[in-house]
């Protein structure tokens, strides 16, 4: 949480060009920093129908500089459909079903900042968009409707036909948001190890994800699945939520659920006994709250392919539920607004097949100038729907806070 | 060979892993079975999955066809399955085991596993055993420490043996050698 004060306040001409244009941008937070993609000699919109022949491009390319990457997001529909899962009759605001962009220019902001471009002339357009809250924000569904949808869900796990299930709900208002500004007020207070920003002609996200889904070098893959988090306040320390996680059963079980789902996923792209727990049950610390985390690591098989990777890993478990597929139709049998992009991942795949993704949770969309903060939290069977209803409002606080 | 048939469950390539440790495994979802490779095979397993064993009658079918000619290893979806089969009643119990490290202790000795000795498992089952069950050959071998929930029973004249954990769960301490004594028996 310290490294953005080295550059924060440091004026760079280049960068307030660059923040002030209206050139698309991505910015992601890497250890150490952040890196800033833009300059995008190609974008792909992805739908059903050409994600298969985008995800196999990766097989005949060669890795020869850093600019060698496509950077993007895949929703959580179209993370759906690889599964051969469909989704019917929800609302739907008609977004991108995923989008990946190949950058030409690559700017490492850390201790000092360098810039990596294959172009020789960097010409900006000023654009300076200003924030603008249009209406207040409304909880999508109400604790009525949360309650009938938890108390169908704690039935169907008694029945066995679910073991735990995440129910999300959204945060809506009217806006219009400077999303550079949002990305680096919202890195002040909470820099969390998978945080993104997209800005683009027509919407912008803005994410604090705290989660990595799939980082992949080689033939290593690591996944980081978080299930468990604790409100902050004035006397819990991290030695204390790591107590108060050891010492609850509810969290403790809906945690070890996603370790093994997370085992699982992963045994199946990788060799056999490669699948080993790297680190077990530890705590993270977030502005707001702390969080449960566990490193799970694994060995790729020969021929996996990144298609393979990807409807493995995704949509990531710990934001679904489990067992995955029979989870997924029951969310979307109850669910009546579509997702988008959140539980979709972010991240880029490189020429080489390296690979990094996360899980979009924590996340603003600004679209058709809208905003919308989605939030979702597990029903097992020790939970209460106020507690779980309640939860999703901690993980939504630190975004809404922007808005103020 | 082993063939595990999978419930479409997101445990199921945990097993995999762990019996591969073993011999050459071949897995299929439940809507594809390799009716080939299943007679290829020496052993069958039932996965972990979702609902209850009348979801599955294929499942069912395939165990009666099977019994007593292979080796059929069922954990628990694939457990309860198998019970089922022999006309047990599977029910919703009161408390509900998800993610759920319990102590399980061997209470037969007629067991292959060593009387009275006790282990750690992995638990993600909301029904259980209707008791009492009687069906010939079959022995509860295994029980919960606490509830005395049936956790296990083995058949070792027809070569069936069933458990409600999860042997393959980063939960369950000596799951591996579990499989191994059942493979070999």
């Amino acid at each position: 949480m310290k490294e953005h004060n080295s550059h924060k306040f440091k004026f760079h001409p280049y960068l307030e060009k660059l923040y002030q244009s209206n050139k698309t941008l991505i910015i992601y937070k890497v250890e150490g920093g952040y890196n800033l993609y833009t300059d995008f000699s190609k974008k792909i919109i992805l739908n059903e129908k050409n994600i298969s022949k985008f995800l196999n491009t990766f097989s005949n390319k060669n890795y020869k500089r850093e600019t060698d990457l496509y950077i993007g997001f895949f929703g959580y529909e179209i993370l759906c459909s690889l599964l051969n899962i469909r989704i019917n009759n929800q609302n739907k605001i008609n977004f991108y079903k995923g989008i990946f962009y190949k950058p030409e220019t690559i700017i490492k902001i850390r201790k000092k900042i360098t810039i990596l471009s294959n172009i020789k002339k960097h010409n900006f357009k000023n654009s300076f968009k200003k924030t603008r809250i249009l209406s207040p924000f409304k909880l999508n569904i109400n604790f009525n409707k949360y309650e009938k949808i938890f108390n169908l869900f704690s039935k169907k796990i008694k029945e066995g036909h679910t073991y735990q299930i995440k129910i999300c709900t959204k945060y809506k208002n009217k806006s219009e948001i400077n999303p550079v500004n949002f990305f680096w007020k919202l890195m002040k207070v909470n820099s969390s190890p998978e945080s993104f920003m997209i800005r683009d002609n027509d919407f912008s996200i803005v994410s604090c994800s705290p989660e990595t889904l799939i980082d992949k070098k080689g033939r290593k893959i690591i996944t980081k699945p978080i299930a468990g988090t604790l409100k902050k306040n004035k006397i819990t320390n991290k030695t204390k939520a790591l107590k108060y996680f050891r010492n609850n059963m509810k969290e403790t079980k809906e945690h070890n659920m996603i370790v093994d789902l997370e085992r699982n996923d992963l045994s199946k792209i990788c060799k056999t006994g490669s699948v080993k727990i790297k680190k077990e049950k530890y705590v993270e610390e977030y502005k707001h709250l702390y969080h449960y985390v566990t490193s799970i690591v694994g060995k790729l098989k020969k021929n996996i392919s990144v298609k393979d990777i990807v409807r493995s890993m995704m949509p990531g478990g710990s934001v679904i539920g489990c067992p995955k597929i029979r989870t997924i139709e029951l969310l979307n049998s109850q669910e009546n607004e579509d997702r988008n992009i959140f539980t979709g991942s972010f991240g880029f795949i490189k020429f080489n097949k390296d690979m990094r993704f996360n899980i979009i949770i924590r996340s603003i969309l600004n679209y058709k100038k809208s905003s919308e903060i989605s939030a979702a939290s597990g029903v097992v069977l020790d939970s209460t729907s106020k507690k779980e209803f309640n939860e999703n409002f901690i993980k939504a606080k630190s975004l809404l806070e922007l808005f103020k | 060979m082993i063939y595990i048939i999978d419930h479409q469950d997101s445990f199921t390539w945990n097993v995999v892993h762990q019996f591969s440790k073993f011999d050459k495994v071949y897995c299929s979802n439940y809507f594809e079975i390799n009716q080939k490779k299943i007679d290829q095979s020496k052993t069958i397993v039932l996965s972990p999955g979702p609902g209850s064993p009348e979801d599955y009658p294929l499942t069912t079918e395939i165990y009666k066809k099977y019994k007593s000619k292979k080796k059929i290893i069922g954990i628990c979806l694939g457990y309860q399955q198998i019970l089922f089969s022999e006309n047990a009643k599977i029910i919703q119990q009161k408390n509900i085991f998800h993610g759920h490290q319990s102590i399980v202790k061997v209470v037969s000795d007629k067991s292959l596993f060593k009387k009275n000795s006790k282990f750690k498992v992995g638990r993600y089952h909301s029904l259980k055993l209707k008791e009492p069950f009687f069906s010939n050959n079959f022995e509860i071998t295994m029980r919960c420490d606490n509830s005395n929930i049936a956790m296990g029973f083995e058949n070792r004249k027809d070569d069936v043996y069933g458990f409600q954990f999860h042997p393959e769960s980063f939960l369950t301490t000596n799951g591996k050698i579990l499989i191994k004594k059942i493979l070999s028996a």
